[in-house]
């Protein structure tokens, strides 16, 4: 019964901020609608009973992904009148679009009514009892180790390419160097003087 | 379908937090009201002392380092998270698991390596 009511709870929850994504003005908002739907997302991965995938949605999408589409949008310069104004010029773009996910939609409710597919290569289920977590670790390591190194590599190129995109050293600026302040020796820095009566000191091209 | 019964204390922690925040917030608005120190007017509702007028729009663009840092966090994120069942089912999948997420990390490790000679990691 609690499951019934949780899983309603979750599933209408994520349906509605789905579409406050697309239908909110301020594309800040849309961000924000989309934190909503993904911890709702999480909420039915658990009563799938798959606790480990929620934890992953919390953290990485609604930790990372989330932020990182916020960074985006903020840092684009949008101007929401011109971004309205295309609405006719995109509307048949956006109609094929929409009408290519409803037969898809339509295919895929005919094709679950059809029975279920027989998979050539099929992992054998786990045993119930083992917790989600350890499935996915027993397999992921072992039996997808391609797939996982693959993945591996391609974060290796997302890190090094977001960093030849975006990163450009910055003039006019002092950083500190900390390897160099801790290299310098009392010789270099200390001059002692026997300093006569009267005169000026000589601060040896020491600029003040 | 899931038991869960289990997640009754994360449910009960939930209702606490939100009991509390929103006493925080409604409670000084009540008690406000009920004492009869609640009067604004448009002088005590004008940005004064701590604040000014706003003098251009709050949504000014970003620089573009902030996606460099949130790139970055992304992706050891994304290795803290395979981090996880690694560790749990290490029994299981012995030395050859072990040796995966080696070669997997030492991949990582090579990105880092090149964000901090190139100075990614500093902001200036």
């Amino acid at each position: 019964m609690i499951q019934v009511f949780a899983f309603y709870l979750f599933a209408t929850i994520v349906v509605a901020s789905a579409a406050m994504v697309i239908f909110a003005r301020n594309p800040v908002h849309s961000v924000l609608w989309l934190i909503l739907a993904f911890f709702n997302a999480a909420g039915l991965m658990v009563l799938l009973s798959a606790e480990f995938v929620a934890m992953l949605l919390v953290i990485v999408y609604v930790g990372a992904v989330a932020v990182l589409f916020l960074f985006v949008v903020m840092m684009l310069d949008i101007d929401f009148a011109q971004l309205r104004a295309g609405f006719v010029s995109y509307f048949p773009l956006g109609g094929a679009i929409a009408m290519v996910l409803l037969v898809e939609l339509i295919l895929g409710i005919g094709a679950w009514q059809a029975g279920s597919l027989n998979l050539a290569q099929r992992t054998a289920p786990l045993p119930e009892a083992t917790p989600n977590i350890e499935a996915i670790g027993q397999l992921l390591y072992t039996r997808y180790i391609f797939l996982f190194e693959a993945a591996g590599l391609i974060l290796l190129v997302a890190m090094i390419g977001a960093i030849v995109l975006t990163h450009r050293a910055r003039g006019g600026t002092r950083p500190q160097n900390i390897d160099k302040q801790n290299r310098r020796r009392p010789e270099e820095a200390v001059r002692n003087v026997n300093q006569p009566v009267g005169q000026g000191v000589d601060l040896g091209g020491v600029e003040l | 379908m899931v038991d869960l019964s289990q997640y009754l204390p994360i449910l009960l922690f939930l209702a606490v937090a939100l009991g509390l925040s929103s006493a925080f917030v409604f409670l000084p608005m009540l008690v406000g009201r009920l004492t009869g120190s609640h009067k604004p007017d448009p002088e005590k509702l004008s940005e004064y002392e701590c604040g000014f007028p706003a003098f251009e729009d709050p949504r000014s663009q970003f620089d573009v380092r902030f996606y460099l840092v949130a790139i970055l966090f992304i992706i050891f994120d994304l290795e803290a998270a395979f981090l996880f069942p690694w560790s749990v089912s290490l029994g299981e999948i012995g030395w050859a698991g072990w040796t995966t997420m080696m070669i997997f990390i030492f991949e990582l490790v090579l990105g880092l390596i090149y964000a901090w000679k190139k100075g990614a990691l500093d902001w200036e």
